[in-house]
């Protein structure tokens, strides 16, 4: 017998027999003996009644021999358990006796006992009347068995939530559960495997109930910490494959900006894990680590793929849905390359000849997980030829799943790529082989996947192979195609032939045939003739030669219905066009015999088509009244209905001899203007997006060709595509426009966001920038940063962080006396570990006070920190630049975000950077601003002079009375000023005063001119120090003179 | 996202275990569930159809693999990606075939209890917590040794 066969190799395992319970044993082996199902039956409702008399007798003896009772009680919940699988869930209700027995086995110390219990109630709490019966219990013995100091009976307790806290229980709900569980990932105490465990458990509360966090904005920003404070030894894979799935539901629901700092370390650990699981030298005890079965640890990368996958988003994705998420243009040029490495190191994997199963299938979880990614990430192109290139190869494997999935990724890179994509797919090998494959291929849902993909390859090159393969397939396939895919079949090839179709005899044919071959019933099939009726009458070349098919057609004799009801509504309308080629009294006996074979619903058109053909042809006025006659007895209330009405109509118009009412009746139909073409809706989801989005859509489709025909409907060239209907073809050219607009928009913000590096965010409001809070003292390091060119940004005991600002140099330019941005400048941060320990996932996040809506100042080049670990008394860098586009308010400077955690601390230091407008001139080297252009008293006045006639108060500032606290003299102000980069005016004429000037340079609105009074208040002098007063001019009319003015006030008063 | 459930029968449907993580639809009940998996499983050919039922319901695709008489099975989110999944169930049938020794069916009915002792050890919240053999195989002798 099989079932007594091994699944697998040779084994000698490690369960223990002395763990077995014999009575249960008993009782399943003689279970099994009874082959009859009604002895099986008898067998389960005997042993049930001496269950049940058990835990009644038990109940009553006061647990005289606890042990023995637990055991007994043990053996009996398991057989319970039993039952119910066995029983297929089925005998729910004769098992839920036991529940309050389980309820004191859930009590038990002794692990066996517990476990069971435990146990049996993770299958019962599906069910909703066990849940509502015992929940409070459970809930109670939890936050004991949470208490409990032996990690087994913990481990429990979390299991148990994190298996049921998904179903429909109020265990999410339940605080102090929730309090405990976190415990558990906070606590630095707590064993590894317990907080493996316990990230999964509060994943599963999390998933139930997001507002645990999205209700306390600070417990989120506290606990998400923590979490990601998990993250920080790299060298753990083990704990982080149990991470992964908790930070991937946070980043895609609650808080992806907080995840994206994580982008650089991600992409490390993966590049890591493919780099050494790839190596043929494996050796050291982390790349064993990140081996599984000879190949890259498959987990840890499908799980790290699916949270980038949630933080990047890729350039084509504007309208991404996740806020705060990365472009794909803002990694930098490090990270990307590490991922395009693990790309093609992975391609190169699957050459790799293997044997093993679950090598072969590791290898491909790898490579597609990957290339579903790393399409992504592509800007040129050539990495998606690449994927598409291997992926092609696969088509042909033997392996029916490989094909499955090779399908559904090929699906899913032209969805997002596009055209380029598409036109690699396309090359003549590749579309053949995909239609070979079509047509023998056995398995339906891989059939339904070719069929997907096809749709999505279409354009108006190949359109006509792809609809011609698809039609006949129905009629080819090897398999029974089942209703469902025809449907499909029908309506992807309607929608292809209306939106690519380029000769309008060809989409006639087409869809003609594709109603013909339709099945009778489905009601979705409505759609595509009716679909076919609206773009014939719009387009008047056609309504010819769609009478002349349509009647070849049901000369026929098992024409299809759909055929007949698009040929009553379209011969009606136009037989007097073919009346020199087919008799109207022919067309009448054409339908007459159709009526009979057909539903109550085509008969009734076709009553209106016979009244129809009578307007064109009188003479048949008594045959036609004989047929209306027939019908006056319809059991069906439409026919009856239409036949009397329509009797009436001829009789009358018989009668007086007057064709005007039938004329008036039966007026042409005028253009449809449905707006879109319904079918849409019926495509289901083909690639991830919503359907029109979704749509490939030739570039080649230009509006002009379309207003072309627009504007040419009555031409006779039958080289056209088809007009759909009127309203609807203005409101595709409006949609090529929008597309333009939004292809405008997305370069825009592309141009935005170039190169700028991991944490640049898109988020649309500054949010994240007020709401963060500075540590107390910011506002000392804010001003020295203002007013020095290095120096301490922020000291702690663990650590220090220092910084230096200079003058952006690009590779390209040397020349520092000249320097081709002079609004752009480099800040490089030093971090210094302080501390006895190590300091662990250092990482840090700029807040810009915007991205979006024409920002100030824009940070970019942002490099990743060289590591995320600080051995003690070691140093690590980062860099970035910021270009000053126009001037800004020193107080939206860049806030700056660093977390580490050091000795089981978790630590997070918010700090303002001081960088302002003034900065450049700061770091500029005091050459640049030339001795030579140094203002003589008189040029200044002149100058000063000049300003106030030519703008009045406009673009000057004032502040009197500042006062300086300290014996801050004139001299030492000068001094200060002198050292910031201003030019300061060599003057002794006036005592006390002092003449500054300098230019301001901006990117977006250029150069300013900007001259400064500075005097001291003789006659003020306060206690605490010297009162200043200040002038600022400048040649802006904007703030650009109040923003130096405030800049100067944090620089001076340091 | 993650695994909705686990499930194991045999060639005649007879159930040998069954997990959930999340709620079936309203009003689903769990027999007519499960027999309308094992109806779909059992008619299909094994050496011709993937290990993938793609849209089993609007939110669950199945990826199952038969061993011997026994299919197992996960139901998982359709936005998931198949093949970890596949390699899931491979990794549960292998730890349960070292822990028992040459696993058969049989052991998997009388000692039904160590075999959600090892589902669990490997699956919590619907996802896999330990990928390590020899880790898994350890803690499990340890608690198959406990009282």
């Amino acid at each position: 017998m099989e079932n007594t066969k091994s699944f697998l190799s040779n084994n000698s395992g490690v369960a223990n027999s002395a763990s077995l319970i014999k009575g249960l044993q008993l009782f399943i082996a003689d279970l099994r003996l009874s082959t009859q199902i009604d002895d099986q039956e008898k067998r389960i409702h005997s042993e049930l009644i001496k269950i049940k008399q058990q835990f009644e007798s038990s109940g009553k003896q006061k647990d005289r021999n606890s042990k023995v009772s637990g055991y007994q009680r043990k053996k009996n919940i398991a057989k319970l358990a039993y039952i119910y699988i066995t029983s297929n869930t089925n005998k729910l209700d004769d098992i839920l006796f036991g529940l309050k027995e389980i309820i004191i086995l859930l009590k038990s110390k002794v692990y066996s006992e517990k476990f069971m219990a435990y146990m049996t109630l993770e299958m019962l709490f599906q069910h909703e009347s066990v849940v509502e019966k015992i929940e409070s219990d459970i809930i109670q013995q939890l936050l004991i068995d949470f208490e409990s100091t032996n990690d087994d009976h913990v481990a429990l307790a979390l299991n148990f939530i994190g298996i049921v806290a998904g179903l429909k229980n109020n265990l999410a709900l339940n605080n102090e559960l929730v309090d405990e569980v976190f415990n558990i990932i906070r606590s630095p105490t707590s064993s590894l495997p317990l907080k493996k465990r316990t990230s999964l458990s509060f994943l599963n509360l999390l998933k139930t109930n997001p507002t645990l966090l999205t209700n306390n904005l600070q417990r989120q920003d506290l606990w998400i910490q923590r979490i990601i404070a998990l993250f920080d030894d790299q060298k753990n894979y083990r704990l982080m494959v149990s991470v992964l799935p908790l930070l991937t539901y946070i980043a895609s629901y609650i808080d992806t900006t907080s995840c994206t700092r994580l982008v650089p370390q991600l992409v490390q650990t993966l590049y890591d894990c493919i780099m050494a699981g790839t190596s043929s030298t494996v050796n050291s005890q982390l790349s064993k680590e990140y081996m599984f079965a000879n190949v890259p640890n498959p987990w840890l990368i499908t799980k790290i793929v699916s949270l980038l996958n949630i933080l990047i988003v890729s350039d084509n994705e504007v309208n991404s849905d996740v806020p705060g998420a990365l472009y794909a243009s803002n990694i930098g040029d490090d990270v990307l390359g590490k991922l395009r490495t693990s790309v093609s190191k992975v391609i190169e994997l699957t050459t790799r000849e293997t044997h093993d199963q679950m090598e072969k299938m590791v290898q491909n979880t790898i490579l597609f997980s990957l290339i579903n990614f790393s399409s992504k990430l592509d800007t040129t192109g050539t990495a998606t030829i690449n994927s598409i290139r291997t992926l092609c190869t696969l088509l042909v494997s033997p392996e029916v799943n490989i094909r499955f999935l090779t399908l559904d990724s090929l699906i899913k890179i032209c969805t997002i790529r596009g055209k380029i994509a598409i036109d690699e797919v396309c090359v003549a090998k590749n579309l053949t082989l995909i239609i070979k494959l079509m047509n023998y291929e056995k398995d339906a849902s891989l059939v339904r996947k070719i069929v997907d993909l096809l749709y999505v390859l279409t354009n108006t090159e190949n359109i006509k192979i792809i609809v011609n393969q698809l039609i006949k397939y129905p009629m080819k396939s090897k398999i029974n195609t089942d209703t469902k895919l025809k449907r499909d079949i029908a309506i992807k090839v309607s929608v292809l032939t209306e939106r690519y179709a380029t000769d309008i005899n060809w989409f006639l044919e087409i869809s003609l045939k594709l109603l013909s071959i339709l099945s009778n019933s489905a009601s979705q099939e409505e759609l595509i003739w009716e679909r076919l009726c609206q773009i014939i009458v719009n387009n008047p070349q056609l309504h010819k030669l769609a009478c002349e098919e349509i009647i070849e057609y049901m000369s026929t004799n098992n024409t299809s219905e759909s055929i007949v009801k698009a040929g009553a509504f379209i011969l009606g309308e136009y037989a007097n066009l073919i009346s020199d080629k087919y008799a109207i009294g022919d067309l009448f006996n054409l339908f007459s015999d159709k009526y009979f074979l057909v539903s109550n619903e085509t008969r009734a058109m076709i009553l209106t088509t016979i009244l129809k053909l009578y307007r064109f042809a009188p003479e048949l006025g008594s045959v036609v009244i004989k047929f209306y006659q027939l019908e006056l007895n319809s059991l069906d209330i439409e026919l009856q209905t239409r036949s009397y009405e329509y009797l009436k109509i001829v009789q009358l118009s018989k009668m007086n001899n007057d064709s005007n009412l039938l004329e008036f009746l039966l007026a042409p139909i005028p253009p449809f203007n449905s707006k879109t073409n319904p079918l849409l809706k019926r495509l289901g989801n083909v690639g991830n997006s919503t359907p029109t989005s979704a749509m490939p859509r030739p570039l080649s489709r230009s509006t002009s060709n379309l207003s072309h025909q627009i504007s040419s409907p009555t031409s006779t060239t039958s080289n056209f595509k088809p007009i759909p209907p009127a309203s609807r073809s203005r409101s595709s050219t409006t949609f090529s426009k929008n597309q333009f607009e939004f292809d405008n928009t997305s370069t825009m913000t592309d141009s935005l966001h170039t190169k700028s590096t991991n944490v640049v965010n898109v988020n649309n409001n500054n949010a994240s920038y007020m709401n963060q809070v500075l540590i107390s003292d910011w506002q000392t390091s804010f001003s020295r940063m203002l007013s020095f060119k290095q120096g301490n940004l922020y000291t702690s005991p663990f650590l220090k962080i220092m910084f230096r600002l200079a003058p952006f140099s690009s590779t390209t330019t040397t020349n520092l006396t000249n320097p081709d941005n002079p609004y752009k400048i480099t800040i490089s941060l030093i971090f210094l570990n302080q501390s006895e320990w190590p300091i662990n996932g250092l990482n840090t996040e700029l807040i810009p006070y915007k991205t979006q809506g024409n920002p100030e100042y824009i940070i970019t080049d942002t490099s990743a920190i060289t590591s995320n670990t600080i051995l003690p008394q070691k140093r690590v860098e980062q860099s970035f630049s910021i270009t000053i586009r126009r001037p800004f308010d020193a107080n939206t400077a860049p806030i700056m975000i660093t977390r580490y955690t050091c000795g089981g601390s978790v630590n997070k230091v918010t700090l303002k950077l001081g960088i302002s407008t003034l900065s450049p001139i700061l770091t500029a080297s005091k050459q640049i601003n030339g001795r030579s252009s140094i203002l003589t008293l008189s040029d200044f006045v002149s100058r000063w002079r000049q300003l106030r006639e030519n703008m009045d108060k406009e673009g000057e500032c004032q502040l009197n009375h500042l006062i300086l606290k300290g014996t801050k003299n004139i001299e030492t102000v000068k001094n200060v000023l002198n050292r910031i980069g201003f030019d300061i005016v060599d003057q002794t004429n006036i005592p006390s005063t002092i003449f500054l000037s300098t230019i301001i340079h901006t990117k977006s609105d250029g150069n300013y001119g900007c001259l400064i009074k500075i005097n001291k208040n003789q006659l003020a002098n306060d206690a605490n120090g010297n009162s200043f007063d200040i002038i600022c001019k400048t040649t802006s009319t904007g703030l650009l003179s109040k923003y130096i003015v405030d800049t100067l006030q944090y620089i001076l008063s340091l | 996202m993650g695994i909705q459930f686990i499930l194991c029968f045999n060639k005649q449907g007879v159930v040998r275990l069954v997990r959930w993580y999340e709620q079936l639809e309203k009003n689903e009940d769990t027999q007519a569930y499960i027999s309308s998996i094992y109806k779909l499983l059992s008619s299909r050919d094994h050496k011709n159809q993937s290990n993938f039922i793609e849209s089993f319901t609007e939110k669950t695709k199945l990826v199952y693999k038969r061993y011997a008489g026994l299919y197992f099975v996960m139901g998982i989110d359709t936005k998931d990606e198949e093949a970890i999944h596949l390699s899931n169930i491979h990794l549960f049938v292998e730890v349960l075939d070292a822990f028992f020794g040459n696993v058969c069916e049989l052991d998997i009915v009388f000692n039904f209890y160590k075999a959600y002792m090892t589902m669990d050890e490997m699956f919590i919240g619907g996802e896999l917590q330990e990928i390590s053999k020899e880790v898994l195989l350890e803690r499990l002798s340890y608690l198959d040794g406990l009282e």
